[in-house]
This record gives C-alpha cells, sequence and structure tokens, in this order.
C-alpha cells in the first residue's frame, strides 16, 4: 500500500508532476540526441578513416613502417593474401607499394607518399573510387595515370590531363623519376588523401621501383561485427615475421577520440543529470514541506521513519520511472530517424571538410550508451530523493501535527 | 477493571532555556479500562500537553508514563513509534486522513502497518466502518466526505488497530451540532459494546454530558477528577 500511497502523491499535484516528468523528458531527450549528434562526428570521422586510409587493418614488413625504405617487402605476400582471402571475416583484400617522393608540376613541387595500387582491388577495400572529383578513375588507355588529391591539384596548379613528374629512390638506391599524367583528383576530407597521396597503377610504380611484383602493403576490410582485434591476434600468430595491425594500432589518434567522445558524453550525462537532480530536489522537497502535518500524522500513527523515508524515495523514483523511459524512446525514436535520413550540414561543407568531417551526420548510439543513461536516470533518481526523504524523517510528530 | 495508564508526577517545562512555561505541574492520573474520559479546562491548562505525553507523542520533563505496566518515559524516539502502533489509537481534531487513499484504505492503512493479512485487513476495516455508519462512503476518498464523516471514519482507523486506548484530542471542534451527536453515540456505543477506552481533551460541554469521568485541569494540575 505504501507504494500505492507513493504512486497516488505523485499525482496529487498533477501539474507540478507533468512539469519535472516533461522536464526529465527534454533532459534526457537532449542528452541522447546530443549525445547521438556528437557521436556522429566520431563515427563519421573513424568509418571515413578506416574506409579510405587504414582499412579495418594492414601487413607490413616489420621495418619498413619505420622509415618507409621500400627494401622491406612483405616476404611471401602470396600465402598472406591468399590466407586472408580465405578467411570468412575477412572481406576484401588489396596489396600495395608504397614509396615517399616528390611530386612536380612545370610550376610547382611537394613531397607526396606514392601508392602503387591495383585499381580493381583497391574499389573494393577503400573505394577510392567513389572519392574521383574530376576526370576518371584509372580509365582509358593513357598510360603511366596518376590520381591524385585536388588541393594537391590545386598547390601543383594541375588540372586533369596535366603531366606531373614523380621522383624518389628505386631499390637500388638510384634517383629515379617517372613521367605521370593526371587521370582524376579526388575529393577527400582525409588532408592524407586530398594533400599528400598520389595514387599510381602498382605496375607502373614497381617497374620504377625495380621490385618485380613485390609489395610493401597489405590491407583488409572485414565484415561488420567483426572483432579487428581479435583477427588481427589471429594474424600475428600465423605471420610472426610480418607486422599486422588492426586500425587501432595503426591510427591510434582513432582510439584517443573515441575515448574522448565516450569522456564527452560521460559529461554530458553528468552536467544535464545535475540540472535534472536539483529540480528533481526543489518538487520533491515542496512535495515534502506541504505534507507536514500528514507525515507527522503517519509517524504518530507508528508509520516508521524508514518506511517513510522509502515512501517520499519511491515517489521520486516514480517521478523518474515515468519521465525517464519516455525521453529515452523519444531520444531513441529521433537518432534512429536521422541516424537513417542524416543531418545535413552541408552550409558548413567547407568549414566541416576542412576539418576531416562529412558535412552529413548520421547520429548513432549504441547500446551501451543508452544503458550509460538509463543508470544516469536512475541514479540520479535515488540521489535527488534522498534528501527531500531525509528532510521528511527529520519531523518530530508532535511539531508535524501542529503545522499549520 | 485494569489500570491501563499510569502517569506519575508528570511535569512538562517549554523554552526551559529562555522563559520557562510549566505546561504540567506534577500531575498524576490513572485510566481504567474501557474508561470514557473527558480531560476539560481552559485554553493554556495543559489537556493537549497531557494528551501528547499520554500517547507517547512527547516526553515528560519530570515524571514517569506506564502503559500497560511499561515506562514509556524514556524509550527512544523508534521504540515508541512501535508501541504506538501496537497500544495508542488516536482521533485528531482536523480528522488527518491519508487524502489520497478512500475511507477503507485509510482504514487499512493501520492495519498494514502492523502486518496484518489482507483479508483480515479488509474485513476489519468494512466491519468498523459499518459500526460507524459509514460503509456506504467505503470507496468515497476523504475529500468527498463530509467533516462528520471524514472524523467517523478517523475513529474507525483508531479502533482498527485494536489498540489498548484511543486519544481524541478536540474530535468534535470542527463538527457541527448533528455531525457531534451522531460522532460521540457512535463512540459511547463503541466504549460500551466493546470495552474501547477514550481519553478526549475537549472545550466541547456535550462531549462532557457524555463523558463518564471528567477531568479538570488548571494550570498543569489536576483540580477536580469526577466519575459519573
Amino acid at each position: 500500500m505504501i507504494a500505492i500511497i507513493a504512486w497516488r502523491n505523485v499525482w496529487r499535484n498533477k501539474g507540478r508532476s507533468l512539469v519535472v516528468i516533461g522536464a526529465m523528458v527534454v533532459g534526457i531527450w537532449a542528452m541522447a540526441f546530443g549525445g547521438g549528434f556528437m557521436k556522429s562526428f566520431l563515427v563519421g570521422y573513424v568509418s571515413s578513416s578506416i574506409k579510405h586510409e587504414t582499412s579495418n587493418g594492414q601487413i607490413h614488413h616489420p621495418e619498413f613502417t619505420q622509415d618507409y625504405d621500400i627494401q622491406y617487402t612483405i616476404r611471401d605476400y602470396l600465402s598472406v593474401i591468399r590466407f586472408l582471402e580465405t578467411t570468412a571475416s575477412v572481406e576484401d583484400v588489396t596489396s600495395r607499394s608504397l614509396v615517399n617522393g616528390m611530386i612536380a608540376s612545370s610550376r610547382q613541387a611537394t613531397g607526396v607518399k606514392i601508392v602503387g595500387i591495383n585499381p580493381d582491388e583497391e574499389a573494393k577495400v577503400t573505394e577510392l573510387n567513389s572519392l574521383v572529383h574530376e576526370g576518371t578513375y584509372f580509365e582509358g588507355t593513357s598510360s603511366n595515370p596518376v590520381l591524385i588529391g585536388n588541393k594537391l591539384a590545386e598547390k601543383l596548379k594541375v588540372n586533369v590531363g596535366s603531366k606531373v613528374v614523380l621522383t624518389f629512390q628505386d631499390a637500388d638506391g638510384t634517383i629515379t623519376a617517372g613521367r605521370f599524367r593526371v587521370v582524376g583528383t579526388l575529393k577527400a576530407t582525409s588532408p592524407t588523401i586530398s594533400e599528400t597521396t598520389a595514387f599510381t597503377l602498382k605496375t607502373d610504380l614497381n617497374r620504377l621501383l625495380n621490385i618485380g611484383d613485390n609489395i610493401h602493403e597489405i590491407a583488409y576490410t572485414t565484415l561488420p561485427e567483426t572483432d579487428d582485434e581479435e583477427l588481427a591476434k589471429i594474424l600475428k600468430a600465423k605471420f610472426p615475421d610480418d607486422q599486422v595491425e588492426s586500425w587501432k594500432e595503426l591510427s591510434p589518434v582513432l582510439v584517443f577520440m573515441e575515448q574522448w567522445m565516450a569522456s564527452i558524453l560521460k559529461m554530458l550525462i553528468v552536467i544535464i543529470m545535475s540540472a535534472l537532480a536539483f529540480g528533481i530536489v526543489n518538487t520533491m522537497l515542496m512535495a515534502v514541506l506541504e505534507r507536514v502535518r500528514e507525515l507527522g500524522m503517519l509517524m504518530a500513527l507508528g508509520m516508521k521513519r524508514v518506511k517513510v523515508f522509502f515512501m517520499i524515495m519511491l515517489e521520486t523514483i516514480y517521478l523518474s520511472t515515468v519521465g525517464g523511459p519516455l525521453g529515452l524512446l523519444i531520444g531513441y525514436a529521433t537518432v534512429s530517424y536521422f541516424g537513417t535520413s542524416g543531418i545535413d550540414l552541408t552550409d558548413y561543407s567547407e568549414g566541416l571538410e576542412a576539418i576531416g568531417y562529412e558535412s552529413i551526420l548520421y547520429p548513432v548510439l549504441q547500446p551501451m550508451d543508452y544503458l550509460q543513461i538509463v543508470v544516469g536516470v536512475v541514479l540520479t533518481a535515488f540521489l535527488a530523493s534522498i534528501y527531500p526523504a531525509w528532510k521528511a524523517i527529520k519531523l518530530r510528530p508532535i511539531d508535524a501535527l501542529h503545522t499549520i | 477493571m485494569s489500570t491501563i495508564i499510569k502517569a506519575t508526577n508528570i511535569s512538562k517545562v517549554y523554552h526551559k532555556t529562555t522563559i520557562p512555561v510549566h505546561a504540567l505541574n506534577k500531575l498524576s492520573v490513572n485510566i481504567e479500562e474501557g474508561e470514557f474520559t473527558a480531560i476539560v479546562g481552559p485554553s493554556g491548562c495543559g489537556k493537549t500537553t497531557l494528551l501528547n505525553i499520554l500517547g507517547g507523542l512527547d516526553q515528560p520533563t519530570e515524571g514517569k508514563v506506564e502503559i500497560a505496566g511499561t515506562d514509556i518515559s524514556t524509550m527512544k524516539d523508534s521504540e515508541l513509534i512501535d508501541f504506538r502502533l501496537k497500544n495508542i489509537g488516536f482521533v485528531f481534531q482536523a480528522y488527518n486522513l491519508i487524502p489520497v487513499l478512500t475511507a477503507i484504505e485509510n482504514v487499512e492503512f493501520i492495519m498494514l502497518l502492523q502486518k496484518r493479512n489482507k483479508k483480515e485487513r479488509h474485513t476489519r476495516a468494512m466491519e468498523l466502518l459499518e459500526r460507524m455508519d459509514i460503509s456506504d462512503k467505503a470507496n468515497n476518498k476523504p475529500s468527498q466526505l463530509s467533516g462528520g464523516q471524514q472524523q467517523r471514519v478517523a475513529v474507525a482507523r483508531a479502533l482498527a488497530s485494536k489498540p489498548r486506548f484511543i486519544l481524541a484530542d478536540e474530535p468534535t471542534a470542527n463538527l457541527d451540532s448533528a455531525s457531534t451527536s451522531n460522532l460521540l453515540d457512535l463512540m459511547a456505543k463503541m466504549n460500551l459494546e466493546q470495552n474501547a477506552t477514550f481519553i478526549f481533551s475537549t472545550h466541547d460541554q456535550r462531549v462532557m454530558d457524555k463523558a463518564r469521568r471528567i477531568i479538570t485541569l488548571e494550570d498543569g494540575a489536576i483540580v477536580s477528577d469526577v466519575k459519573r
């Protein structure tokens, strides 16, 4: 019956209770949507980085990534590729040759990472073809085709069809140069792709590098729900002479961003819940002070203080359990809706792309994020109920009964 | 008849640190089982203070109060709450029903605190409401009842816990003549039929007329104690 009394007490002042419940709904919705919106930046950035740059994992010669010396090609790369192609969780595989060098037009020159690729494999793994802004994706009969980022093209003052010269050291340490024709420019949020990378055919680059069919890098994508860390462990065990890295190892900054975003979400929860807690405390305190005589009567009749405490706590928890799920539901619906349709920020696309973000954002929250919000609500309700309940049990029945 | 309440030399001093007010002054009184007693006297004579102390809501500054042989003067607050629940029924001037509960729920509530089972609670609550001639309003909330009806529910609630005695502080002060008369008749009937012990504080002559013992207080002391 105490639970019934508490429930009915909540609705004694419907207007006040609805205001608090409304505040909770709005607060929790804001928390869910705000969190989802913030995470959309991260998810967009991370997924774009995985898709176009790191892939889900890469394999190199252990010495290669220290100073990108081209002599460190992957030993027995065919076995590695074969194994990856037969691994169920691996979706696609591509191999690359890499060298750092210079790119020069008739007007400018700058340092670049030159990546020799197989266009078909690359399109499957990094969807590089989807980034073509002008020109074509290695189509046509042009000899020594090269794709460069749009910003690099601007810097070199070249267009599609222009000729550029790539200069680098070959396997013998001889400075080698090759004349390439720009067949397309790439537009990507990643500064690495748009400003400092040139993509050539692997066959062209390998010929100039004089490394035969050898490669420096294998990149692979995995199926959704794959534990990339676990797969990397398996590959490390299988190929102990090679360096296998998951995307988290390849790009620690992405891991840091994930952790940073998780901290921001927690802070958001704490800030909104604190504001809600004050609202709840205020309302419940009013409810207690309005019922001083009634509470005194209950204790005079023989209701133990612990039960009075429990009753006030229950009233607070009821308020929260009505507002909490409703806010969560609306938040979930909003995140789900915009998670599919996206939030169009193309008006700010220039600024967003300048810092590596997409201009259409897709809010997203993981089940764990919702769980955090639920825990936050329950904890807030519990903590917010303590002070009013404590106030109630500090009343002396004899004084309370004589309160007007 | 056995002695239910034995108050010995009880004094109550308020505001001891500033200007002391002696609400009760070495007062001694015994109440027997089945009495229908009115405590009367002018305002400020100590009626309510005496009732509060006899009901375990307040502690005397000096003296001892024994209820059925148990000294409640030195009990801790938590012990007193439990003691009140098992031994004392209260009827307040302002009825003090729980506004969110119906009449029958209000009566059942006290038995719930006593951890009695649902069936027993409901049967006894209904029986008491019938005896108090208010069973037709069992499912009404206090706001849907008149003052007299609310006070009859309050008496039913006080009786529900099967207390050793019932303390009623000015129970008719807010009632009209008809309601007062009706309430007094019902309480007198409960006193006779169930041997329920009632102790009233009152200014109301009609209550005094019904009482079989009248204790008159003045300046915190008993000036007359008449049994009829």
